[in-house]
């Protein structure tokens, strides 16, 4: 009885699976078909032939690699913004007492509940004012400067460690920057990965931030390069396909690799 | 020595967070002030913001009554939610009741239900705007042996959920298959609260004789309605803020005939196309209030059916 309900049960999740990835997988069927098979034949399943060529064909047409090494740089720099200053940050609200702290840490989370519609604006013009239009150091540079989300996720890593711990450092003479940087840092590893494994994430797919703050083709990431293409290789859906998904492939090797620090983080906060 | 550490943590403290502080003033407080002072003014960047009164507020309220411009992105948002999150809502917990069954390959099967999560905004679009080509799309090529005339989805606008053209599809509809197809996140969350249960609630109920829908009605979701609670929040923050996808399937212009045409979009067409800074200004101040007094009231009324550990308060 028992193994029989099982057996449906499995049945259910496959058929499921099925549901969510037959998108992806038309997706890279499409992206080895022929251009004509396409246009003339848009409901068939399987590629007439298997053309790889269609990857090359797309790494020509668009600046493929100019993009890639834009959409590296914009990733790095904003991984190692939020490493530092959310971190730092951390550290204030949760290793160390000072008189104001709960009011400023209300107030940074009152800071996540404001729409970016309201900010949004007056920091284009901000950021113009001091010359960043144009430059993906107007995406990168307020990295640099916290994050209240993940300040509140490494706040809560940060108070599970042992007070104890710090106290002794002191006792021994060590700075407060010491501390931080030679216990805390590397007691919460499993924290920081998250975190900047979010962060990657959201860079790698920011799209309103290059659409508001770029304009120049050479400096546009992937995901702002490629509805470029879109608009202008509307009927070019193999070579349309053939980019998503190289777009999408390091996104998915990078959850399948890290997995559980995703998952931690998003149960543990809510969202991604 | 106490005393002295103390003292150090009093002013460290203010150092460490400076980097935030820097940025509470410059991209917080700055924009706030600013914002506000623009709703109340004629700005088109070029040339200095001048003040004139709250026209910008009357032209949103006008709007709203007449249904078209700001009103009809109001409409267009709020059919979205209204649709969207309740689907996505009851999706996201049968996934996860499903993920929660003790079977053979549950890591992989988690594994394969969040993947299409991982898909960035910018190719997901891309790939529903060719499975939904009212034309040469595969979901209308299945559509085709129900519809004599299939949905028209990201080139029509019509609403599937109405009494005018029940089922026939448009923008918001695929904007809103799109969404559930990225239910993961939401998924992960109650996957979670599902194994935070107390398996005895489950076994005292088997003894009493209930069965498995009386189980899942009356432990399950109770148990779960606090999460239920903190995604509809969230997911009316989501539906308010979407954009990229909504701004890549209308080729950024919320076409056609403003159908897709959600609320952050015309924010940004008001801003960076028209150049009305004053009028976006004056968009995003009524956005923040109505998102508060939303939530302001949900929490008022979750009082009536939201259970913390299974006590209604």
């Amino acid at each position: 009885m028992n193994n029989v309900a099982g057996k449906w049960k499995w049945m259910a999740l496959l058929c499921v699976s099925g549901m969510f990835l037959l998108p992806l997988l038309l997706m890279l069927l499409a992206s080895v078909k022929p251009a004509e098979q396409l246009t003339g034949d848009p409901y068939s399943l399987l590629p007439d032939r298997v053309l790889f060529q269609n990857y090359r064909d797309a790494l020509e047409s668009i600046p493929y690699v100019k993009y890639l090494a834009n959409s590296i740089v914009l990733c790095v720099g904003s991984v190692a913004g939020t490493l530092i200053s959310c971190s730092l940050v951390a550290y204030g609200f949760s290793r160390l007492k000072w008189r104001g702290r709960n009011l400023m840490f209300a107030i940074m989370i009152g800071t996540m509940l404001l729409p970016w519609h309201v900010t949004m604006i007056p920091r284009f013009v901000l950021f113009s004012e001091l010359g960043l239009y144009n430059h993906l150091a107007a995406i990168i540079l307020p990295t640099f400067l916290g994050d209240a989300f993940y300040i509140f996720l490494l706040r809560q890593f940060f108070l599970s460690i042992p007070e104890e711990i710090s106290e002794a450092a002191r006792l021994d003479g060590l700075s407060e920057l010491g501390i931080y940087w030679r216990i805390i840092l590397p007691l919460s590893k499993p924290a920081l990965i998250t975190v900047a494994m979010f962060q990657f994430v959201a860079s790698w797919n920011d799209f309103s931030g290059p659409l508001l703050y770029l304009s120049d083709h050479e400096k546009f990431p992937l995901a702002y390069g490629l509805e470029q293409f879109v608009s202008s290789y509307a009927d070019q859906t193999h070579l349309l396909m053939a980019a998503s998904v190289m777009f999408t492939l390091p996104m998915i090797i990078l959850f399948v690799v890290a997995q559980k620090s995703f998952t931690r983080g998003i149960t543990m906060t809510g969202s991604k | 020595m106490a005393a002295e550490a103390r003292g150090i943590q009093r002013w460290s403290g203010w150092l460490f967070v400076s980097p935030w502080l820097l940025g509470l003033a410059l991209l917080f407080v700055y924009p706030f002030v600013a914002s506000l002072i623009w709703s109340f003014s004629e700005y088109d960047l070029l040339t200095s913001p001048r003040y004139i009164g709250t026209d910008h507020y009357e032209r949103i309220a006008s709007e709203i009554v007449q249904g078209k411009g700001f009103g009809k992105a109001l409409w267009n948002t709020f059919y979205y939610a209204a649709v969207s999150i309740p689907l996505s809502t009851i999706m996201a917990i049968c996934l996860a009741v499903m993920l929660n069954w003790q079977v053979r390959g549950q890591a992989i099967f988690r594994t394969l239900f969040y993947l299409p999560s991982m898909v960035p905004m910018v190719a997901t679009s891309i790939l529903w705007l060719w499975l939904l080509d009212p034309r040469d799309g595969m979901v209308n090529g299945l559509l085709s042996f129900f519809y004599e005339a299939p949905p028209l989805w990201f080139q029509g606008i019509q609403e599937g959920v109405s009494t005018s053209s029940p089922f026939q599809f448009g923008s918001k509809d695929g904007l809103t298959l799109m969404s559930l197809w990225g239910v993961g996140n939401f998924m992960l969350i109650y996957l979670a609260a599902l194994g935070d249960i107390d398996g005895s609630l489950y076994q005292a109920a088997e003894l009493d004789g209930a069965g498995s829908f009386q189980k899942f009605r009356h432990i399950t979701l109770p148990m779960l309605s606090p999460i239920i609670f903190f995604n509809l929040i969230l997911g009316i923050i989501q539906s308010v803020q979407a954009f990229t996808q909504v701004y890549l399937v209308s080729e950024g212009t919320g076409q056609p005939a403003e159908s897709s045409l959600l609320i952050s979009l015309q924010l940004f067409l008001a801003a960076f196309r028209d150049l009305e800074m004053g009028y976006a200004s004056a968009i995003a101040w009524v956005l923040f209030v109505f998102l508060a007094l939303m939530t302001w009231g949900l929490f008022r009324s979750s009082r009536n059916w939201v259970h913390y550990r299974g006590v209604r308060i």
